[in-house]
């Protein structure tokens, strides 16, 4: 027995959808006169400071807050931290009970680590899958989490404001903004000058957490780790085999032994000689790995997070909601580069000189 | 599965090659500057890094080329 048939579209009766209707076109004018884009076009309206959008002053190296025993503390260490405590929470949380038939957030992890062990077997093999499992898991949920949760609103948006003592290097000049007020210039970044205590200072603005892969030494730090986690299994595994990849100059020794023997074997010494230079040429690209995993992860995450502010500035409240959903896809996206990647480097690693050339 | 395997492999030949030629390019300017024999070095140095990309890349891609020489020869 069916009921009566509801009048609607995509799944709302249609007062819902009037009142969604209402809200998003009400978003969008409000973005758009608090915007970049309209306050440019419509010079005309005064609108109270605290509607505007300010323009956003994006830079790289992160700012240290404070210091403890002497070993700075920057933003994106905190969100690291954050990040670390998160995910301890949550595999607390999801293991805490577990049940042969699962709850939802238990399935949703067993799903989701599952699918990774998985991958790690059909790539690794078996055997070597199961010990890899957990570094190549690690890096994929920490590089995940530290971009999903930089999209948290309040990442970047809560400041920590301190008065600093005015840097020699200052140069005080009138504001680009506003002429007739007097603002220090430091590295390109304009401070306001406050007097506190009898005494003029910087104010300085600083956000509190900001998304840790956008640091350049998180993802280094996570590349060298994955380095480190490579020449360990290299060594251990193939032993010789992985050292002779690199740095191969037993032929070219055999061929210059053979001319004391009364034998001349040019074409031995060259192609040794070439055996070197192939040698060489892998190690380089070992070293080349390195940056190629750091720079890939903060160039992806950094420019992310000035398209977002960018988009926020020009037309607020909805400029950045298709961003928002191509962060998250870019997040998932580079967690699985970025651990796949360690996995494949790693069984490359442990199999024999070529052995995944020749299949 | 190792298709992706393969193609992740290549995720980074972009940088390989880039690092190859600057890195070539600026240890030649900087023996130029060492020896005051500009530009010898330098284009040397191009031509090293050249070359060493090009090997590299096709030292990447060798594995895909020979899989794919398998299957058509059955």
């Amino acid at each position: 027995m069916t009921g009566p048939k509801k009048r609607g579209c995509l799944g709302c009766s249609f007062p819902v959808l009037i009142i969604v209707g209402v809200i998003v076109i009400a978003l969008v004018v409000l973005g758009f006169i608090t915007g970049a884009i309209g306050q440019n076009m419509l010079s005309g309206l005064d609108l109270p400071e605290w509607l505007i959008a300010s323009s956003p002053q994006p830079h790289l190296p992160a700012p240290e807050l404070f210091h403890v025993f002497g070993f700075p503390i920057t933003n994106t260490m905190l969100a690291g931290w954050i990040t670390v405590i998160v995910l301890v929470v949550f595999s607390f949380v999801v293991t805490r009970r577990m049940q042969i038939v699962p709850r939802r957030l238990q399935m949703l992890f067993e799903s989701a680590l599952g699918w990774i062990y998985d991958v790690c077997n059909s790539i690794a093999g078996e055997v070597n899958g199961r010990r890899f499992f957990p570094v190549v898991c690690t890096i994929f949920l920490f590089v995940l989490f530290n971009a999903w949760l930089s999209l948290i609103p309040g990442f970047g948006s809560i400041e920590l404001v301190k008065n600093e003592p005015i840097p020699e290097d200052a140069q005080i000049m009138p504001s680009k903004e506003d002429p007739a007020h007097l603002v220090a210039l430091v590295d390109d970044r304009e401070y306001e000058i406050a007097t506190v205590d009898g005494q003029d200072t910087i104010v300085v603005e600083e956000e509190l957490i900001r998304g840790s892969n956008t640091d350049v030494n998180t993802p280094l730090a996570i590349a060298l780790v994955s380095f480190v986690f490579v020449i360990f299994y290299g060594l251990k595994n193939a032993r010789m085999d992985f050292v002779r990849q690199y740095v191969n100059f037993g032929p070219l020794f055999r061929s210059i032994g053979r001319i004391f023997k009364g034998k001349f074997d040019f074409m031995g010494i060259f192609e040794g000689a070439i055996q070197v230079f192939v040698g060489g040429l892998e190690f380089l690209s070992l070293l080349i790995r390195n940056v190629s995993f750091t720079f890939r992860l903060f160039g992806n995450m950094t420019a992310g997070e000035i398209l977002l502010l960018i988009a926020a500035f020009l037309l607020p409240f909805v400029m950045p909601f298709p961003f928002y959903i191509l962060e998250l896809l870019i997040g998932l996206v580079q967690a699985l580069i970025f651990s796949l990647l360690t996995l494949v480097f790693v069984t490359m690693a442990v199999t024999p000189a070529h052995g995944a050339e020749s299949h | 599965m190792n298709r992706w395997a393969a193609a992740l492999r290549l995720t980074g030949v972009g940088f390989f090659i880039g690092i190859c030629i600057v890195g070539g390019t600026f240890v030649g300017l900087w023996l130029d500057d060492k020896f005051n024999t500009e530009p010898l070095f330098m284009i040397g140095g191009l031509l090293l890094g050249l070359v060493v990309a090009v090997y590299g890349v096709y030292q990447m891609i060798r594995p895909l080329m020979n899989n794919r020489k398998n299957k058509e020869n059955g």
